[in-house]
């Protein structure tokens, strides 16, 4: 389903990134970065409302063969995940599935006690959860 | 500008029109003007012309009711004529005038010149109103007349018909040079426009006034135009066509209802066009709202879409008129700085612009509402069915205030975002989608609205356009700069990326790597890169990966260009920044690549600078090698400075103390942590000790290692090392200091993988290393070397200190052997004489002893400094090789001491056969052994019952001495060092010197040795007898008084009788009889020993041998002299005395204490005893002698120089030889029976040696039992009546 899961950092440092097609990693990379001005853009509206609750940040962009979809933690943490264009049965419902889904696994890996909040993930577990997740077959 | 640089553009233009990427808002209400540079260009004149020219960009008119408007004019340098097509479209693409500038130098110039403005008249033909040439002539010749040359100018005059008041005193100033030129040259036939001349230095004064007045003649014509459109009958309009739409009506039905508003739509928004032009603003919103309407109303989408956007460019001329004067000045980082300002910005401008006007609202957006609720504009429903195409009911606007239907700064963007949807529907329309989104998004970032910048740049993206790649680019650099412009610095990094790959991209022709490697380096921002390696590393921020990628190709790019200087640097940056980010392989790979650039151009630390002025600062490859540790090495031991006062240490009663009393020590130590302790002298070469480890799997040969410092002036010497895969390696780097002062060792400079890099401590992360060091540097010393004359020892000494050592001696020496070592020191610095020397020893043997065997003269030696440089000085170190002579004694020695006596004296006296005459008497003396030895512990095993003997406890023979060697009387070995300390120059002045040492290592043999010893008394002298061992291999030569020799073999021994004289007893009476006897025998005892055969020779000492207090006696003279007359005549030595069988002879004693003391407790003793000759005494006479009065007489004291007498009467009763024995016995005060008044009680033989010790303070006399005899004794024949 999806190309590219994203873990970015408060600070905009990459800390995990999945793609289901190594070789084009570096590409999907360049996407998800060009990516970040949106989400910090939309985080800043965001902090305005403090009642917003809202951690789905949407649609960050769109190219003829991606949808980056955003999704901004309570601490800043940042999930984007970019999706086939092509595929229009994906509904912005299971985007939101999605971020749910890693928005879980991401705090059951940071609860990791020997993790460093900020560094990057080398979680196994994790990577295989994602894994999981961009093949759809969650 | 432009015109010179856009030569390259391809001119063959697509069927499409070409993108104006520059397009805002604004220009929809611009005149179009091309303003184009003719003839062969010579820009720095035409630039002048040209800007003039463009300064003149709006004009103020005055209509004919009365109203300013201001027109605004677009001048461009290139446009298609496709664009003009769209005219009708969107009027502000009609391009109305045309102004060339050109230069000439000759008619044939002139004529080219003409030509090229003529035909571009017939370009634009279509839509040019009107036109004007621009041309610059030769400069003037000095003497020309004036003719009537004025033609060409007043005709231009004439033409314009609305000429500024101000021209006609310009023109006067003019004339001169301009008309003349037109005289000169004649414009050909064909050339119906109108020229300007001007010569080539002219300074055109009047050219703006002539711009302004071409461009009023424009918009009158604009203005008769708009008003024509606007008396067009709505029923008589012809539909109004984009050019793509020419087939689509054909064939259908005009008059048609829908066809009919579509054309009084598409008039309407067309005059709205020109109305916006014309400057009537209000006019054109409300034609736009409702042209809108009406097409609307048809479905005539594109022209839904026009009519959109018109409006939105009417309310952005409105709104945002600081666009027009300095687009997007509005800098992203001013708004993005503040939140708090951001969404306020906007607003307030235009509240600003309100408030003054409006009387009862502060906010735009409700005045908006308001007016247009009241005013009841068609912005929402109302269908104004205007049977004419008139301009709105609005009329003018009013000064300053906003019309009433003028779109709010939100409505805008969704007009946009309707228009853009419009003109989707339109696969040909692509080109004018693009544009209303350029536009939209440069409104966007005017009212400051960055999601929806994103939002319609995104969109760009998605329209179909067919391109060229340059346009393609072109366009990517477009989104990039607007994205800039709202600071989404990541996603422009995006783009111009994209845009440097589009430039470079496979398949293209004509690659250009310049516009692709300057597009790469202008995206590092977005991808937190900095050209300065440092900054990078300090940040730590960013992609990794993308950066990786990113340097990758900006390698590519430089390489491409052939700029390898630069590949070479970026990717030392590469290397230098990304290392902890790449695998091993990768490092390895990157670093072969960087061998491979830099072997085409090699890398080194300087700046590099672009030709457009960037300046790519340097990079270094700190960590390849990576440093492990740096250390400051002192300088060798030996040449080390010291100070040659040492400092008085803190003279505290406490040394250390681990607490620390105040904060101030602590911090100190911490500023000062980079401070190294010790000194570097100047001129002498020193060392760093780097130890490096090579990251990579391959050999690093790391060539030119040089220390890099600060400060004083250094020279450091090239190093060059061939490094493993990951063993690390120490690596010393040499330098000289030059002068003196401090020194701030920053690092080391490296030549590796073909870059030289400058590696500095403070750059080196992640160890624990100080960002220099400091190193003080002393004025120059002397050096020296030091030479002897004894050849050198194969090992060192492990004596302490062994590291200054820096040469070495040894000698051999028998023990008693004298020798001596001459040193010489040559100074060997150059310069520098040597002022200052101190010699000293150290050794390994007790201080007493170590200055009898070393003697150095240091008179002669100081007497001998300075020492020019390169001078020598020599001095002699005198050794002697002093030892124990004397054997300690071997406890099995004494036990036989009663078997000796004569026999053992018979044994001597046979070997010291020059010695015969020795008496034989000597061995009767009685010696009271009750005072235990003080040094052989085994003679206190002697009880005092044994004092009859004669104790000689010489050992019996040669054999036996030899099988009795103690260990200790093997070769000895003595280490010794002969310290210099040495100085001179300005280094003494301040108070440094070196230390270097000499180590000598003597060895020494023994050669003579005394096994044992006694005291033999004789009359005026005593005899020393000594058993001497030759402990050597030869033969030796045994000199012991003046004329006496003896030959011992070797390993033999021999007893050798020493006469010596008796000392007074006041020499003494104040010593320790021990001492006494030391002093005594090396005074006068002197045994030279000569190794027959060779001439090593010596002097045995005598130290060591402890005389008893009976051997003192002897050696002393008495104190006690005797005077003994028997029968009135005094007796004499070996005197025949004869007395008779039955009579009375008288003896008398007389005694005179000669010493310095009284004596005290003596007892005179007389004692007849017959002497048989044969070993035997018989003492038992009773029957034969018989003395009057008591034999043993007390004499309490005897003071000094006193005398007493003592005489009694002896009669023999048998005739024979008689001998007396006379002896005065002084008792010590623990033998009397007034111990306790003395209070000492000491039993005779428990004396111990502590007891004695304790007790050898006071008097000599006093202690000790002495015992002095007349001697001989007097021998009485008694003869028969």
């Amino acid at each position: 389903m999806a190309f590219c899961i994203a873990v970015i950092g408060k600070d905009n440092a990459p800390l995990y990134l999945a793609t289901s097609d190594l070789e084009r990693e570096l590409d999907l990379q360049y996407h998800v970065h060009a990516a970040l001005d949106v989400v910090e853009e939309k985080c800043l509206i965001g902090k305005g409302a403090p009642d917003s609750k809202e951690l789905y940040l949407g649609l960050l962009y769109s190219t003829e063969i991606h949808k980056i979809y955003g999704f901004v933690t309570n601490s800043r943490v940042k999930f984007i995940v970019v999706i086939d264009s092509s595929n229009v049965a994906l509904r912005e419902n299971e985007v939101r599935a999605i971020f749910r889904n890693l928005h879980m696994l991401y705090t059951d890996a940071v609860c990791n006690p020997f993790y460093i909040p900020g560094e990057q993930l080398f979680s196994k577990k994790f990577d295989r959860a994602v894994q999981k997740l961009m093949n759809g077959s969650t | 500008m432009r015109a010179t640089v856009q030569p390259h553009a391809p001119s063959v233009e697509p069927v499409m029109s070409r993108l104006d990427y520059e397009q805002n808002a604004l220009h929809h209400s611009c005149l179009l003007v091309l303003l184009r540079g003719v003839g062969p260009s010579r820009a720095r004149i035409l630039q002048r012309a040209f800007e003039k020219v463009r300064r003149v960009n709006n004009i103020k008119v005055t209509d004919s009711s009365g109203i300013v408007r201001t027109i605004y004019f677009r001048f461009i340098h290139e446009h298609p004529v496709e664009h003009n097509d769209w005219g009708d479209f969107q009027t502000h693409r009609r391009l109305l005038g045309l102004i060339t500038i050109g230069k000439f130098e000759n008619q044939t110039e002139l004529n080219e010149l003409c030509r090229h403005h003529e035909s571009l008249k017939v370009r634009y033909g279509g839509t040019l109103y009107e036109s004007r040439a621009i041309f610059f002539g030769p400069d003037a010749q000095p003497s020309d007349s004036i003719g009537n040359h004025k033609d060409g100018i007043t005709t231009v005059d004439n033409a314009q018909a609305d000429a500024s008041i101000d021209l006609g005193h310009k023109e006067t100033q003019h004339p001169l040079a301009a008309g003349r030129l037109q005289d000169e040259f004649t414009t050909p036939s064909n050339f119906k426009s109108q020229a300007f001349f001007y010569r080539e230095q002219d300074n055109c004064i009047d050219l703006e006034s002539r711009v302004s007045d071409f461009l009023n003649a424009l918009f009158w014509v604009l203005e008769s135009r708009r008003l024509e459109r606007s008396r067009e009958k709505a029923e008589k309009v012809s539909l109004l066509l984009a050019p793509f739409e020419k087939r689509d009506f054909v064939g259908l039905d005009m008059e048609s209802r829908n066809n009919r508003k579509r054309c009084v739509g598409r008039v309407m928004k067309n005059l709205a066009d020109l109305s916006l032009q014309a400057g009537l603003l209000d006019d054109a919103l409300s034609l736009y709202h409702n042209a809108n309407e009406t097409l609307r109303s048809v479905g005539d989408s594109l022209w839904v879409g026009a009519s959109e956007e018109g409006l939105c460019a009417a309310s952005a001329v409105i709104l945002y008129p600081q666009m027009r004067t300095s687009p997007l000045r509005n800098t992203p980082e001013k708004w993005r700085a503040s939140d708090a300002t951001k969404k306020i910005n906007t607003p307030a401008n235009c509240a600003d612009a309100i408030t003054s006007n409006s009387s009862s609202c502060s906010s735009v957006s409700s005045l908006l509402t308001n007016n247009s609720s009241a005013s009841g504009t068609p912005t929402t429903s109302s269908s104004s069915s205007t049977s004419t195409i008139s301009a709105a009911p609005f009329g003018h606007q009013r000064n300053g205030e906003l019309p009433g239907n003028i779109l709010k700064p939100e409505e805008i963007t969704n007009y946009y975002r309707k228009a853009i949807i419009n003109y989707s529907k339109y696969r040909h329309a692509a080109t004018i989608e693009t544009e209303a989104a350029l536009k939209a998004t440069r409104i966007c970032i005017e009212q400051n609205r960055p999601l929806d910048v994103a939002m319609f740049l995104q969109n760009i993206l998605y329209i179909n356009l067919s391109l060229s790649e340059a346009e393609r680019v072109k366009r990517f650099e477009i989104i990039t700069e607007l994205y800039q412009q709202i600071g989404y610095q990541r996603k422009a990094a995006f783009f111009q990326r994209l845009a440097a790959l589009k430039h470079v991209q496979q398949g293209s022709q004509a690659p250009d790597w310049t516009q692709s490697y300057r597009l790469m380096l202008g995206s590092f921002t977005g991808y937190l890169l900095s050209l300065d390696p440092l900054e990078v590393l300090e940040n730590a921020a960013g992609w990794p990966a993308l950066q990786i990628d990113l340097a990758q190709n900006l390698i590519t790019a430089a390489r491409r260009l052939g700029q390898s200087a630069l590949a070479t640097r970026h990717m030392t940056f590469l290397l230098q920044t990304q290392w902890d980010n790449m695998t091993a392989t990768e490092q390895s790979e990157m670093a072969v690549q960087l061998q491979n650039l830099s072997a085409q151009c090699e890398g080194s630390p300087v700046p590099l600078v672009l030709e457009n002025g960037t300046v790519i600062p340097p990079a270094n490859l700190t960590d390849l090698p990576y440093c492990l540790e740096m250390v400051v090495k002192d300088l060798p031991t030996h040449l080390r400075p010291q100070r040659i006062k040492i400092a008085k240490a803190d003279s505290g009663p406490f040394l250390f103390t681990p607490i620390h009393f105040n904060s101030v020590d602590r911090r100190d130590k911490k500023k000062d942590k980079n401070k190294i302790a010790f000194l570097w002298v100047q001129n002498d070469l020193s060392e760093v000790c780097v130890r490096l480890r090579n990251p990579l799997p391959f050999e690093l040969a790391v060539t030119d290692m040089r220390l890099l410092s600060n400060g004083v002036v250094f020279e450091s010497l090239p190093q060059t090392v061939i490094l493993q895969p990951h063993v690390p390696t120490n690596v010393s780097l040499h330098g000289t200091p030059i002068e003196t002062g401090q020194l701030d060792l920053q690092g080391y400079s490296t030549h590796t993988l073909g870059v030289k890099s400058n590696c500095r401590l403070k750059h080196m992360r992640g160890r624990h290393l100080p960002p220099n060091y400091l190193v003080d540097v002393i004025p120059a010393l002397p050096r020296i070397s030091v030479k002897t004359s004894l050849p050198q020892t194969a090992t060192f000494s492990n004596m302490n200190k062994a590291d200054i050592v820096v040469t070495s001696a040894s000698l051999t020496l028998y023990n008693g052997e004298s020798s001596s070592c001459t040193i010489t020191i040559k100074n060997e610095s150059s310069t520098l004489p040597l002022e200052h020397l101190e010699v000293n020893i150290n050794s390994n043997v007790e201080q007493e002893l170590q200055k009898k065997m070393f003697r150095i003269d240091e008179q002669a030696l100081q007497a001998q400094l300075p020492v020019a440089p390169q001078g020598m000085l020599e001095f002699v170190v005198y050794i002697y090789a002093e030892a124990d002579f004397v054997c300690p004694m071997p406890a099995g020695s004494l036990n036989s001491s009663a078997d000796y006596g004569p026999s053992s004296m018979s044994h001597y006296a046979s070997v010291s056969s020059g010695h015969a005459s020795l008496p034989a008497g000597i061995s009767s003396p009685q010696h009271r052994r009750q005072d235990s030895m003080q040094h052989a512990a085994s003679r206190s095993t002697i009880s005092a019952a044994q004092h009859s003997l004669a104790a000689l406890s010489l050992q019996p023979g040669g054999a036996d001495t030899s099988s009795s060697l103690r260990p200790q009387q093997l070769t000895q070995h003595i280490e010794a060092q002969l310290r210099l300390k040495y100085s001179g120059g300005e280094a003494l002045v301040a108070g440094y010197c070196r230390q270097c040492a000499v180590s000598l290592n003597l060895e020494l043999i023994p050669s003579v040795q005394i096994t044992s010893w006694d005291v033999l008394p004789a009359e005026m002298q005593f005899y020393l007898v000594l058993d001497i061992s030759n402990l050597t291999a030869q033969e030796m030569s045994l000199n012991y008084t003046d004329n006496k020799n003896i030959l011992i073999e070797a390993k033999e021994s021999c007893r050798v009788p020493i006469p010596v004289d008796r000392c007074s007893l006041e020499q003494v009476c104040a010593a320790r009889a021990a001492e006494v006897a030391e002093n005594l025998e090396r005074e006068r005892v002197k045994i030279n020993w000569l190794l027959t055969g060779t001439d090593i020779q010596g002097v045995a000492s005598l130290r060591g041998i402890v005389l008893s207090h009976g051997m003192v006696d002897l050696t002393t003279v008495s104190p006690l002299e005797w005077s003994i007359s028997f029968q009135d005549a005094p007796v004499q030595p070996h005197s025949e005395i004869v007395a008779t069988v039955g009579q009375r002879a008288q003896l008398s004693i007389n005694l005179t204490n000669q010493s310095l003391q009284p004596l005290k407790n003596l007892v005179l003793t007389i004692k007849f005893y017959q002497d048989y000759l044969n070993g035997m005494e018989n003492y038992n006479l009773e029957t034969r002698v018989a003395i009057s009065g008591p034999n043993r007489i007390t004499i309490p004291v005897l003071e000094k120089h006193a005398q007493t007498q003592h005489n009694c009467s002896v009669i023999f009763f048998t005739p024979g030889r008689f001998k007396t024995s006379i002896e005065c016995v002084t008792k010590p005060q623990s033998h009397q029976r007034n111990s306790i008044s003395t209070g000492r009680s000491y039993p005779a033989g428990s004396t111990t040696t502590s007891q004695l010790e304790t007790t050898s303070t006071s008097s000599f006399d006093e202690q000790q039992a002495h015992t002095w005899k007349f001697i001989p004794p007097i021998e009485v024949t008694v003869v028969e009546q």
